[in-house]
Parts: C-alpha cells; structure tokens; sequence
C-alpha cells in the first residue's frame, strides 16, 4: 500500500469514528437546546420589535424635524417680508413727511433759524492833562442776531460799560425787527441807530471807528439823540454799472426828547437818548437819507459815497427841531477819508431865538501796507505794514453849555475825555496811530488836542428854577493821550 | 430695423438727452455760482472796507455768514444781488 492509500484510509476510518460518536451527545442536551432556540428566537423578535419602535420615532422625529423647518422657513420669510414692508413703510413716511404741507410751512415760515452772537470788546486807558485823569475803561457790546429765514432778522445790541465810580452799567442802544420785503424795500421795527449821516450807524463800532474818541458832534448828545424808536423804509439798487448804486431810508418816529432834569429848555441843552413816549409831543419825527455811490467799480477809482440827511420832529407842542446834514466817504487803496456837517435848527418856546447849532469832523487815513523802506529789517517792515497813520479835525458850535451837564468825568471809555469838549465853541484835532492785528483786533494810539474857541453862554438856574447866562471867554486849552485795544467778533 | 431695437435705440437716446439735460443745468447752476463768486471775490474788499476791515470767510460758518450778511446788508443799504455775491464768495471762501 502506498503511503497516499495509507493516508486516505486513516481518514476515512476517523470520520466514521466521529459520526459514531455525536448522535448519542445530541441526544443528551436535547431539551437545553430546544429552550435555549426559543429563548434566542424570542429575543430575536424582541429585537425587531424594538427596531420596529425605533425606526417609527425615528420616522416621527424626521417627520418632525421637516415640519419644524417648514416652519422655520415660513418664519423667516414672514421676517424678510417684516423688514422689508417696515422699511417702505419708513421710507413712505419719511417722504411723507419731507414734503409734507405742514412742514413746508414751517419751514417757509420758521426756515432754518440762526442764532449768531458777534459784537465787539474794547479796553482803554486815557490819560487827560487838564483834569489830571488817568485810568482804564472798558466796554462790552455783544450784538445778537436772530436770523428766522431769508427775510427776517432780528437784531440785538447790548451795552456793558463800567462808568468811573461805579460797576457795571447796561443799555439797549438797538432793537430792530428786519423784514426784507424784496430785493429794494426792507421793513425795519423796533429801536435803532439814527439813519443820519454816517457816524451813528457804521462808525460807532469799537473795532470800525478808526479813533477811540467821537468826532465832535456825536462825542455829546448835542446835536442829534443816537437813536430812535419806531420804522424804517430802506433798501438799496444799482442804478448803472457794478458799484454805481443809490440807498435810501425813510422812516418814522417818536421823535427827539431833551434833557428832563432842567427846570426850563434852554438853548445848548443836550438831548435824552431814545425813549418810548411821545405824549410831550403829540407827534413823532421823520426823518430820511439818501446815500449815491458814483463811481464804477471798474474804473478803480475806489469807492466814493455821498449822502444827505435829515430829522424833523417836535420836541414841544408846536415847536419843531428841524435837522440836515451832508456827508461823503472814500477810500482807495490805501488812502481812505470821511466827513460831515449838520446843522439843527429848533424853535424855543416864548418867543425866545431859536437854537441853533452845527458840528462837522473830516478825518483822513493813510495804511502803511505799500511802504517798504529798504533800510528797515523784513521783521520791521512787516509790522509797519500793519500800520494806518490817521489825522481828524471836529467842531462843534453849540453857543451855550448848560453847566449841570458838563460831566465831570470821561466817559466809559474816554469818547469825552476832556471837560474842554463841552465848551460853546469846541474844536479838537485828533491824531491817531492805528495797528491792525487781524481785520477786527486794532490797538489805537490817539493825542487829541482841544482848541475850543472863545465865546458863548454858560447856562445855571436860579432858584426858581429861571435860566442865568453867564458869558465865558475862551476855555484853556487841553490834551489828552487814549490807548484802546478794540476787538470785533 | 426690428421693432425691438428700435424701441432699445428710442430708449437709449431718451436716456442720453435726459442727462445731457441734467448736466447742462448743473453747469448753469455751477456757471451761476462762478459769477457769483467771482463778483464777490470784486465787491467783497471795496464794499465791506468802506466801514471797515473786510473780515475773511473763514471767521464764521456758512449758516453765520447767512445772518450777518442779512445785518451788513440792511447797514450798508447794498443793493441785494451784491449781498448775495458777497455771501457767495464769504460762504466758498472759507
């Protein structure tokens, strides 16, 4: 037998002997396992079952889930539309109101209101020989602007000043509603500026005035009040090529009042400011200016103005102040000059001769800005360009001096610095020395020299109250010394 | 031409005159302005000068200028279409 026969029929031999051999151990374990089966089995369903369960919630869940984002979805495009229906309804409202009636006529009527505050400041020091008066004065003038629209204004102006020997002391020199009716006609209401000539109202300005004194005839009250309380006409047009242009004013008020305090008028009494009662007259004043500018800008002959003016009104029943004036102002490079003459004219009661009364002042500057001497250094030339040389002569012929009204003491900020300008005949000339910081800041140096003539009244009372001229001869003359820093803002 | 590109080309040429329409009055308002400006820029030194130093634009806003323009202009009684170049000029000069 080869041994492959061999191996073959060993195996065969074993087989047999194992399948002998299980039947009689299944046999033994037959009722285990039949339990064990139906255990399993049982499991198995089991199993199933709870698979069954789960793949259930498991369907409910995903169910769920797909009802939630349908949900979800619903919501956010409810959102979306949300935002976008509440953004065209605020745009649909904001355009409603932009164009709204009642806001076009708040603004037509209120328009984009403005509230400016500019004005000026001033600080002096005088020094005055005859008096022996030495000391610093100081003035605050903020003017107010209230701008409601393109056409109406309304204008404040305050004044601050700090008398010697005593605090503050306030006024309201102007108070003015502007309505701009058109381009040529403008409405002016309230307390304002004389319109007459061009002092009062375009060179009283601490910062415009190129002195720190008044010439004389607006150093006092004696000629004309500073203002008055009631309406204005004014407006300007051109009337040929660009800077030929005419400017009136016409206006209505309550009208001149003189000084209270005397026992009876007297000739050279000065005039109380502006007030609001006009019963001592049973009337008002009127009173009205004209202002033509000739020449052409285009001729570069600079700018020249002439104007002429006047007050009428009465002071008493039935006696009038009559009052006219004539002035001129140029200015070309750096040459500039101004002046004016006025007269008043007023009936006196009881037949007694009339008061009358004349002032005028001629100023002229000249700007160092063009003068460049070579032997200065740069530094020094710079400054001198700063620099405007200035000359003036005043008078004033009042022909009597009430001496109740002689101040004894300069004003707040020196305009009447010497007791010399209330002389019957005062006359003063005026140098002055100006630096120009900026366009608004000027530090002014002035030596006034008064000149006053000889002749005329000085005017007491007796006891009942009945005037006593006295004649007074010439008034020594005088000289004072003012420095003043004027700032605008 | 097809219908369709003719209406295109109509609509193109509206859209083009429409601007070109625009712009034009937008250079008239800014050719306005110019010479506002520039007779301003003219008037400004000669007019403010005749009272006082010519304060620079650049002193006050815009919205200030427009109130204090309407004070000098009742003070100086200039003729209004001059209050309005002088504004101009004070406003863009800033």
């Amino acid at each position: 037998m080869s041994s492959k026969a061999m191996r073959w029929t060993v195996g065969v031999i074993g087989v047999v002997l194992i399948a002998a051999s299980m039947p009689r151990a299944a046999y033994a374990d037959d009722r285990v396992s039949s339990q064990t089966l139906k255990q399993i089995l049982q499991e198995l369903n089991d199993l199933k079952a709870e698979r069954a369960r789960a793949d259930k919630k498991i369907d409910d869940l995903e169910q769920k889930i797909e009802t939630i984002q349908g949900q979800n979805q619903k919501l956010q495009e409810a959102n979306q539309q949300l935002k976008s229906d509440t953004s065209q309804k605020i745009e649909t409202l904001q355009t409603q109101v932009s164009t709204s009636t009642s806001r076009s006529a708040f603004e037509g009527f209120f328009g984009e209101h403005q509230f400016v505050a500019a004005g000026g400041g001033a600080i002096t020091y005088l020094y005055d020989h005859k008096s022996n008066i030495n000391t610093f004065g100081a003035e605050f003038e903020p003017l107010f602007l209230y701008r409601l629209n393109d056409w109406i204004l309304f204008q404040g102006v305050i004044d601050a000043a700090f008398p010697s020997g005593s605090g503050a002391s306030f006024d309201v020199p102007v108070a003015t509603a502007q309505i701009f009716l058109n381009d040529y006609v403008e409405l002016n209401a309230g307390l304002f500026d004389l319109p007459f000539g061009d002092f009062d109202e375009d060179q009283s300005v601490f910062w415009a005035n190129r002195f720190v004194t008044n010439p004389l005839p607006y150093a006092g009250n004696g000629l004309l009040p500073p203002g008055d309380l009631g309406i204005q006409l004014r407006g300007g047009v051109q009337w040929g090529q660009l800077g030929q242009d005419v400017d009136y004013t016409a206006y209505a008020a309550n009208g001149p009042l003189y000084d209270t305090s005397l026992p009876a008028p007297v000739v050279g009494q000065f005039f109380n400011g502006p007030n609001n009662i006009a019963t001592s007259t049973h009337g008002k004043a009127y009173g009205g200016r004209v202002r033509v500018y000739p020449l052409p800008l285009d001729w570069d002959w600079g700018r020249l103005e002439l104007g002429a003016s006047t007050y009428d009104g009465k002071w008493q029943n039935a006696l009038w102040l009559t009052s006219w004036g004539v002035d001129f102002n140029y200015r070309a490079d750096t040459f500039e000059a101004r002046g004016e003459y006025l007269g008043t004219h007023r009936q006196m009661p009881n037949g007694a001769a009339a008061d009358n009364r004349q002032g005028w002042y001629i100023q002229g500057g000249y700007y160092l800005t063009k003068l460049h001497p070579s032997f200065l250094s740069p530094a020094i030339r710079d400054q001198l360009a700063k620099m405007e040389l200035l000359v003036r002569y005043s008078g004033l012929n009042q022909r009597a001096v009430v001496a109740s009204e002689i101040p004894t003491e300069p004003g707040s900020l020196g305009e009447d610095a010497s007791p010399s300008l209330f002389a019957p005949h005062p006359r003063e000339v005026a140098l002055g020395l100006d630096y120009w910081i900026a366009p608004s800041i000027v530090w002014k140096l002035e030596y006034d020299m008064e000149l006053p003539r000889a002749g005329g009244s000085l005017v007491t009372f007796d006891a009942s109250g009945t005037p006593v001229f006295k004649a007074i001869g010439a008034t020594p003359n005088d000289k004072a010394i003012l420095t003043q820093l004027s700032i605008g803002f | 031409m097809k219908p369709a590109r003719l209406t295109t080309s109509i609509f193109a040429a509206l859209t083009a005159l429409t601007m070109i329409a625009a712009t034009a009055v937008r250079a008239d308002e800014s050719k306005e302005q110019r010479q506002l400006f520039r007779e301003g820029a003219r008037l400004w030194p000669v007019y403010c000068s005749q009272c006082h130093q010519a304060r620079p634009g650049g002193q006050f806003s815009p919205e200030q200028w427009n109130a204090i323009m309407m004070h000098m202009r009742t003070q100086s009684e200039m003729p209004a279409k001059d209050a309005r170049a002088i504004l101009e000029y004070l406003k863009a000069s800033r």
